[in-house]
């Protein structure tokens, strides 16, 4: 492997993990000389009874939780962050519990950002590089395994009036303290499991396939991939293996670590916008797309995939493939552990967009709604490491094939 | 205690290389507005734009910087060197000159810049995409294939720009970069 002539890695985020990791929370707190947390999180979580477990946990502690707020959306939405931000200065709180998925601790970067730098709109802050300063401690306990976000540097928010999706980047959201606790996600359904650890995949992958790969995110890469394709069907048949369920915590931080330092590809630009556009939760949009990446990038990835079915596969089944098969029998894996998870969440698991499906069974991503997406996809800033380039046709020639569930043409790619 | 033997640095300027990234971003800078009148992808692209979008491409943290906006008549202008006084909305920083010298010889793509850490863009990043996108149909206009090769990702194949558009447009972005018009 080559190393780039270049790269930064940072990862300043210290993980915690454990079957009662969040016992250490008022130790934590102190350290950061925090004594009044808010504690941000959406309604799912406090519906399943994860934040007594967290109270539990700083019982006694003399730590004061100053407000519990919960009206988090789905996706992390604008108006919401500056609200929060209004609550988190009215209630004298001094740090932020994010307890999760990546919707409450992207939320609570944001609000994090508004209340450090004592503003009232985050907005001015979108971008890269645009946050200079220590922001308020900040602790974050991923719910799901998952999008990776308490190791990442970058918090995306939904501006729904605009229906557009922005990102903030800067070294400073990283949070002081990740707490990778098997209680967390012991309770989360088979049918979310699926697409958050495939959401955890593809940011494994696409660390490791495109342009800002550096050899310590392809480690953690790779050992996220191994780590998921070991544990991710077992859990979602067996939902109470904590053993499992705290592997799969552990490689949705890995994967987050590596993305977050190699940056991700054209599953997430076409998978930003149909969240944005559709409102399809991320994860979904995750496996659905990431096949048709890799397919559309096979001719510059071809090496690298071949590496990660190594990963995938297991040394075995790798040793057993000749050299020039196994970055194709990489996809064929992906989509058949997409399949697998289809059948083991009876159909719930989406494979295309066709069958993505709203709680009352609408359809969430009509044709007519393609050509929208694409226009979205456009303007997102994960497309400048994607390895080949791609424009309104390429996306729309892709998105097709996702909406129906049908292979890439490959001869019909204008390769760079 | 002889504080002579500590003595101060003062740094040198890199007097060459600021020249030739200066006249590098004036000639984009040019190149840009004359393709906006020119090409009718880099026209569509600054139409979605909004309409007060001022950019600045520069080296931090005081190398020579480039302009580039709209005026009031939605006319996109190179503005000069200088972002004093101007509301920039869209703010792409090379890191350093060296970087930029990366850039402007070529030997590294704009997105492998990018994937390198060598910019830092605020603003819109939607903005920032376009302006790739315009940036890489500019080179295309400017400089012979086998240099554009290194400055894009994939060289445009003739569906995406046809000889005709290619040879024409040249004559056309060639001509009012250097005329100014």
């Amino acid at each position: 492997m080559q190393v780039p002539s270049y790269y930064e890695f940072c990862c300043r985020v210290k993980t915690v993990s454990g079957h009662n990791a969040l016992e250490k929370i008022p130790s934590f707190l102190d350290k950061l000389d925090a004594k009044a947390p808010m504690i941000i999180t959406d309604k799912g979580v406090t519906g399943a009874g994860l934040i007594t477990i967290v109270e539990e946990a700083i019982k006694g502690s003399g730590v004061e939780i100053k407000a519990v707020c919960d009206d988090v959306p789905p996706d992390s939405d604008l108006k919401v962050v500056n609200e929060l931000a209004k609550v988190y200065q009215e209630k004298g709180c001094d740090s932020i519990i994010a307890v999760g998925g990546g919707s409450p601790i992207d939320t609570a970067k944001g609000v994090n950002i508004v209340v450090s730098e004592n503003a009232t709109d985050l907005m001015q802050f979108a971008g890269v590089g645009v946050i200079k300063k220590r922001l308020k401690p900040m602790i974050a306990i991923p719910t799901t395994s998952g999008t990776g976000s308490e190791m990442t540097l970058v918090a995306v928010i939904a501006d729904h009036e605009k229906n557009v999706k922005m990102a903030f980047v800067s070294y400073f959201l990283l949070p002081d303290f990740a707490i990778l606790d098997s209680r967390m996600t012991k309770t989360l359904p088979p049918f979310i499991t699926a697409p958050t650890a495939m959401d955890a995949m593809t940011h494994a992958i696409e660390a490791y396939t495109c342009l800002g790969k550096n050899p310590v995110s392809d480690a953690t890469a790779l050992k996220a991939i191994e780590m998921i394709s070991l544990n991710l069907l077992k859990v979602v048949k067996k939902p109470d293996d904590l053993d499992g369920r705290l592997a799969l915590a552990n490689a949705s931080a890995l994967a987050g670590m590596s993305f977050s330092n190699s940056m991700v590809g054209m599953v997430h630009t076409l998978g930003h916008a149909t969240g944005g556009v559709c409102h399809v939760p991320h994860g979904v949009c995750m496996s659905i797309f990431l096949p048709y990446a890799l397919e559309y990038n096979m001719h510059k990835i071809k090496n690298d995939l071949a590496e990660v079915y190594f990963a995938l596969a297991g040394q075995e089944e790798y040793a057993k493939t000749a050299p020039g098969e196994r970055a194709e029998k990489a996809i064929t894996f992906v989509r058949q552990l997409n399949q697998d998870l289809h059948d083991a969440t009876d159909g719930k698991h989406a494979r295309c967009l066709k069958e993505v499906f709203d709680r009352e069974g609408n359809p969430m991503v009509p044709k007519d709604k393609l050509s929208d997406i694409v226009k979205t996809a456009l303007g997102d800033a994960s497309q400048f490491y994607n390895p080949e380039d791609f424009d309104y046709n390429d996306l729309m020639f892709v998105i097709e094939h996702a909406w129906e569930g049908t292979p890439l043409d490959r001869s019909k790619i204008k390769k760079g | 205690m002889n504080y002579n033997k500590y003595p101060q640095i003062n740094p040198k300027s890199k007097f060459i290389k600021r020249i030739y990234v200066s006249v590098m971003l004036f000639v984009v800078g040019r190149a840009i507005a004359a393709a906006a009148k020119s090409d009718k992808v880099v026209k569509e692209e600054f139409k979605n734009l909004r309409d007060d979008f001022m950019m600045r491409l520069g080296v931090t943290p005081n190398g020579p910087e480039m302009i580039l906006g709209k005026n009031e008549k939605g006319v996109v202008k190179y503005m000069g060197w200088n972002s004093k006084g101007k509301k920039i909305t869209m703010n792409m920083q090379i890191k350093n000159l060296e970087a930029a010298m990366l850039m402007f010889t070529f030997q590294e793509s704009t997105t492998v810049a990018t994937a390198r850490d060598r910019l830092a863009v605020s603003g819109d990043l939607p903005d920032a995409c376009a302006f790739v996108r315009i940036l890489d149909i500019v080179e295309t206009y400017l400089l012979p294939k086998i240099i554009v090769k290194f400055a894009v990702k994939r060289y445009p194949k003739w569906s995406q720009m046809s000889p005709l558009r290619k040879y024409v447009g040249r004559v056309l972005v060639y001509t009012r970069t250097l005329l100014g018009i």
